[in-house]
């Protein structure tokens, strides 16, 4: 009410270039609106459709720097797709070395750990990841459904089964097609 | 022997004296004849013992053939490489130094015209074109491809497949070779396979060298009456008859000296190696073994290493004219240095041409294109002594199989973690800011202990060790300062105690509005009798002042209160976490920085505040590979370890990005650095040690200046080791830091009255914005009775318009 109010005041003391301005910012506002809801207005956060994350979402997101970045994690996730382990973990750490803020890096780092049996490090990288997920800002349902399955499949490497269990049960409910068989591929992640 | 060997009945015997005669018949055969079979059995002893010495020593020397030849027959350095260079479209390419880049790796300009072959490069105007050699490394290999970078307002605008047209998104360049492990010979090779050496190479030094090398056995009988006959006419040794056997030989198993046991030794070796060995192996250990010249003050032996000395690319990749200088100079690398003697070099380079022609190696058509081609070397892209320092600790993070006798002998690639560009920023920063402050200095150093200083530079997210700058020369000092000296802290200690103050665990003790009291305090010590007085840098005291600018000004009184108020093992605990592994002293003055910490320590330490408070383990090396490709060690990229609450890390971040903005570190800004920057300076008594330790999101590095033997410096931290920071990393990142510190969830700004620390609500008429844990807020508000004229105050623009028009809200 107060905003009403102010608005109100401010217009009526300037006329009718007043008018003209509220209603250019009447249509920024629609314009902000729709941009925001389709999924383009903010870094990471992606369309409505689809339950999990997926990287190629954010390839063309940021500045020079991250976008090189990403598509050293897209090269990444198909190395790992194509069962060149090696060389997509060299991709995943050059994506680092290029953007040490991508928290998407981290994540893929943590699954190929993950799929390659190593729980420890990837635990570290799954809590990095989270941590660069909540600094910019883009910690959304899509997002934590990856950050709780990985760590259900962290715990169950681990061989906290009964904690995997549940975490893993949650990542499945929200995304059934990606986590429901407790597993994420990279292309799952692509 | 056999001549004057006696034979019965053959004696000078007098015919006219029988006496004499039967005396000498008698004496041939008593005492005469013993006299010769004693001789005669003695000869066979000597001989069978001479034969059986001759056996022993060609055994002894088979045996030596055999093991060098059967085990590892080089000691081949291991050597170390950097992280690779990654360009993208949005690259300074300036800043990130491409060309210098082409030029270490060994990339030539391409000549006029032509196509452009692996390893050149060609500047157009706004574009650059790069045929990039494949680079084979054995997990992460590159392809050779050809590329054209688009230029534009000293950015790479877009990069493209010169062939196909396609856009590339990134390119990973080569990593550059930053130094190696040499042994105490400082002799570095690139070993090759026989298969890899183009035919024309093995041609022209077979010409040049031992032209019937595919037909002798060890030593060509025919060359060396040859070479006799020469050297007689000429009065003086003209002419050398070593065959390639020999000089593999000479160089392989003996020492250099010219004597007549060592040329036998020589002949025999020849002959048992040509003996046991294919013509081919002997070859190619040969092309690995023959000195080359010199890159610096290390050998440089072999054909692989060779061919990277003066041209810059792999073995496989010489043309007939660059095999016949290399051919060329087997002689006398030294005296005909294509570097130093560049028309000597041409001359024999064309006399090896001409002798490949003579002996039908190469055709005509080749012979003329050879003489025709100009020699074009590579810049010699010599090691930085600085990057040792980096080496030393690397090798100490190496599991220990790798001992320094591994290191030296075993031809490992090392692929780490250091970036060229900074390192080299690094080197240069320390060493003019430590000549800037030589200058200022009042009296002048003693030369033999003068001013050190070490910088490292670190990744917080990761850990990886950027650059590190041990000490002033590695040539004059080998103790690494960033890695080993442990020196008192003093102020860039003072964020730990604060941390200490401010993370949930301990209450907290304070937030950013409360106040310390900066007031005169007496503590006891069990050390001394007498109280300890802290007082202040300026010796003044400014009665109660925030947590804010406590820290900003640095000041003592009020940091040692807080320690005293969280507790001196909280403190201790709480620097231990966040990264200090030297043993703190629990004593008030700890709160100072008196305790004596390893600035990889420091920097660790600050990372861990730099990324969200979690803590990164240093990483130096990311690969150890074995000559044949295989992968021995590989280490991860681990990820970094919660050690603090997220929300008491930005806290501290914000604190210390106060010291830059406003406080002892405001030089940072006054020099041009805009963007997030956070840090703290830090001058012990009598400034003795001057700290430096700052941060951007992306990068931690900590400058320490003072003298090994500890003495006064004579300037404060901000005029010492601040400078150089600020000179190193406007260098690195340019003055505009890019990213930002993200604040977590757990943390809310709040507009407060700085003066009151109460919480700023409207009609208060003093406000900033302060940042707290999410709840830990201020209670009080400001002013007191606003909360009940809340109706009265006014909104935002009414705010703004007033703030605008100069009157006070």
């Amino acid at each position: 009410m107060r905003e009403n109010r102010l608005g109100g005041e401010r217009i009526g003391g300037w006329g009718l270039p007043g008018v003209a301005l509220s209603r250019a910012l009447g249509w920024i506002g629609l314009a902000l609106v729709i941009f925001t809801y389709s999924g383009c207005g903010t870094m990471g956060v992606p369309s409505r459709s689809g339950q999990s994350l997926r990287v190629s979402e954010a390839v063309d997101q940021g500045d020079a720097a991250r976008r090189a970045s990403m598509r050293l994690v897209v090269q990444g996730l198909d190395a790992d797709g194509e069962y060149q382990f090696r060389r997509a973990q060299g991709s995943y750490e050059r994506a680092i070395q290029v953007d040490p803020t991508n928290p998407y890096a981290y994540l893929a780092l943590a699954r190929h750990h993950l799929d390659g049996g190593d729980s420890t490090e990837a635990a570290n990288l799954i809590d990095q990841a989270a941590a660069l997920f909540e600094a910019e800002g883009i910690r959304s349902p899509r997002v934590e459904v990856h950050l709780v399955g990985l760590r259900g499949w962290e715990y169950d490497r681990a061989g906290r089964s009964s904690e995997a269990a549940t975490l893993r049960n949650r990542a499945a409910a929200q995304a059934p097609d990606v986590w429901g068989d407790g597993y994420l591929r990279p292309e799952e992640l692509r | 022997m056999a001549s004057r060997k006696p034979v019965p009945g053959k004696g000078r015997v007098s015919k006219g004296s029988p006496k004499s005669g039967r005396t000498r018949k008698r004496a041939s055969q008593g005492g005469g004849g013993w006299l010769l079979r004693g001789l005669g059995a003695a000869g066979i002893a000597i001989g069978f013992a001479f034969g059986l010495g001759l056996a022993q020593w060609v055994l002894e020397i088979d045996r030596v053939v055999v093991e060098r030849f059967e085990g590892r027959r080089f000691s081949v350095p291991s050597r170390v490489y950097s992280a690779p260079l990654i360009v993208y479209p949005g690259t300074d390419w300036q800043r990130v130094d491409l060309s210098g880049w082409l030029l270490r790796l060994g990339y030539r300009q391409q000549p006029e015209g032509g196509q452009l072959l692996p390893g050149r490069y060609e500047w157009l105007p706004g574009r650059l074109r790069v045929h990039l050699r494949a680079f084979d490394h054995p997990l992460r290999p590159e392809a050779a491809r050809e590329l054209e970078f688009r230029l534009s307002g000293g950015l790479i605008d877009k990069i493209q497949d010169a062939r196909t047209g396609a856009t590339v998104d990134v390119v990973v360049l080569e990593p550059e070779p930053v130094s190696a492990f040499l042994g105490e010979d400082r002799e570095q090779r690139d070993l090759i396979k026989i298969e890899s050496v183009p035919n024309h190479l093995i041609g022209a030094i077979f010409a040049v060298e031992d032209k019937r090398f595919e037909q002798h056995h060890g030593i060509d009988l025919q060359r060396v009456v040859g070479a006799l006959m020469a050297n007689l006419k000429a009065g003086r040794v003209a002419q050398g008859a070593s065959t390639l056997t020999q000089q593999l030989v000479k160089n392989f198993f003996l020492t250099p000296e010219r004597t007549l046991s060592r040329k036998l030794r020589e002949a025999a070796m020849a002959l048992i190696v040509e003996a046991r060995y294919t013509k081919r192996e002997i070859l190619q250990a040969y092309l690995n073994e023959i000195y080359l010249g010199q890159r610096g003050s290390t050998q440089v032996h072999g054909v692989g290493e060779g061919a990277r000395l003066y041209f810059g690319k792999s073995v496989s990749d010489l043309t007939v004219a660059e095999s016949a200088l290399i051919a060329a100079i087997i002689q006398s690398p030294n005296r005909i240095s294509p570097h130093r003697r560049p028309e000597l070099a041409q001359a024999r380079r064309n006399l090896v041409i001409d002798l490949m022609f003579e002996q039908n190696r190469i055709s005509p058509r080749h012979h003329q294109a050879a003489l025709d081609e100009p020699i074009r070397l590579a810049a010699i892209s010599r090691e930085s002594g600085q990057a040792r320092y980096f080496l030393d600790a690397l090798s100490q993070q190496l599991p220990d199989v790798y001992d320094a006798g591994v290191l030296r002998t075993e031809g490992l690639r090392i692929y780490s973690t250091l970036d060229p560009r900074i390192q080299r920023s690094a080197a240069r920063a320390l060493r003019s800011g430590l000549e800037r402050i030589e200058a200022q200095m009042p009296e002048p150093a003693d030369p033999a202990a003068p001013l050190q200083g070490c910088l490292l530079a670190m990744r917080p997210q990761t850990g990886e060790v950027l650059a590190l700058v041990g000490g002033r020369d590695y040539g004059a000092s080998q103790w690494n300062r960033c890695v080993h000296a442990r020196r008192q802290v003093g102020s860039v200690f003072k964020p730990f105690v604060y941390v200490a103050a401010l993370e949930p665990g301990s209450g907290p003790q304070v937030t950013l509005a409360d106040f310390l009291d900066d007031a005169p305090l007496e503590l006891e010590t069990p050390s001394s009798p007498e109280p300890w007085r802290p007082e202040n840098y300026d010796h003044e005291f400014r009665g109660p002042v925030s947590v804010r600018e406590a820290l900003e000004r640095s000041l003592n009184v009020p940091a040692v209160r807080l320690g005293q108020r969280v507790g001196i093992p909280r403190v201790a605990a709480i620097a231990q976490a966040l990264g200090v592994s030297s043993p703190l002293p629990l004593v008030p003055s700890l709160a100072l920085g008196t305790a004596e910490v390893a600035p990889i320590e420091i920097a660790r330490a600050y990372a861990t505040l730099a990324n969200g408070g979690r803590r990164p383990t240093p990483r130096m090396f990311v690969d150890v590979v074995e000559p044949g490709g295989l992968a021995t060690e590989n280490r991860p990229l681990q990820g970094s370890v919660p050690v603090l609450d997220p929300g008491a890390a930005y806290l501290a971040v914000s604190l210390l990005e106060g010291v830059v903005d406003r406080g002892t570190a405001v030089r940072v800004r006054a020099e041009g650095m805009r963007g997030p920057i956070a840090g703290k300076t830090g001058t012990t008594d009598d400034e003795f040690d001057l700290w430096f330790v700052g941060f951007t999101p992306e990068l931690v590095a900590v400058v320490w200046v003072g003298f090994d033997d500890p003495a006064p410096v004579g300037l404060p931290s901000s005029r010492g080791a601040l400078p150089i920071w600020t000179d190193f990393i406007r260098e690195v990142v340019g003055v505009r830091v890019r990213g930002r510190f993200p604040r977590p969830s757990g943390v809310e700004p709040l507009e407060i009255d700085p003066e009151t620390g109460a919480l700023a609500l409207a009609g208060c008429p003093r406000r900033s914005e302060e940042v707290f844990l999410r709840g830990t807020g201020p209670q009080e508000t400001c002013p007191a009775e606003a909360v009940a004229g809340e109706e009265k105050k006014p909104g935002f623009f009414r705010r703004t318009f007033r703030r605008l028009l100069g009157r006070r809200p």
